[in-house]
């Protein structure tokens, strides 16, 4: 799965850390989410898309299988 | 740190010291004791503690976020299988009377810092698969 977290945040200009502490996760989570080694949870994703105010399916892209 | 991690981390280290106190006591006392009652008393003192520091861990892996108890249940499943299997053929090499001289009491109590280490181990390589390069 891809997805815009990456540039989303960098228009808030937010870092890792602040996306993570408004997540309730860690920077290790949204660094493996950004460079698309782990696909969020369901409840994340939503989580994600209600922070950037955004439909998730603008965030989350199906990726190649 | 996460105030999960910070709980955890105080939750353990009181554990561990409670279990290092009791382990000096038992050290001590045990060649000392004779009564099965009181010598059963030392032998599981130390329990108690570690006890503690399993309810530690399952807490803070409840507690933390999604990709972290993805890599923790990870590393557990493989430290898990490690283990039993290392046991498992250890325990074909005795039968076989090769020479092998362990005590069943040693046996017996390295099995779980066996499990920690290799769950350590497994963690190390967990997390480099959800690690970036950038």
């Amino acid at each position: 799965m891809n997805n815009h977290v990456r540039e989303l945040r960098g228009e808030q200009g937010w870092s890792q850390a602040d996306l993570a502490d408004r997540l309730d996760v860690s920077r290790q989570t949204i660094n493996a989410i950004e460079t698309g080694k782990y696909d969020p949870s369901l409840p994340l994703a939503f989580k994600i898309a209600h922070l950037f105010g955004r439909p998730i399916e603008s965030i989350f892209l199906p990726g190649e299988e | 740190m996460r105030a999960v991690h910070k709980r955890y981390l105080r939750e353990f280290t009181l554990a561990m010291s409670a279990y290092v106190l009791l382990i000096l006591l038992y050290g001590v006392l045990m060649p000392r004791t004779e009564g099965m009652l009181w010598r059963v008393v030392l032998a599981v003192l130390p329990l108690l503690p570690v006890v503690l520091v399993i309810r530690a861990i399952v807490r803070v892996i409840r507690d933390q976020d999604e990709l972290e108890r993805r890599i923790d249940l990870e590393a557990i499943a493989i430290a898990a299988m490690s283990t039993g299997f290392g046991y498992f053929s250890f325990g074909f090499l005795l039968n076989a009377d090769i020479g092998l001289k362990i005590a069943p009491a040693s046996m017996a109590i390295w099995v779980m810092p066996c499990l920690f280490a290799s769950y350590g181990v497994a963690k190390l390589l967990v997390v480099r698969r959800y690690r970036s390069h950038e």
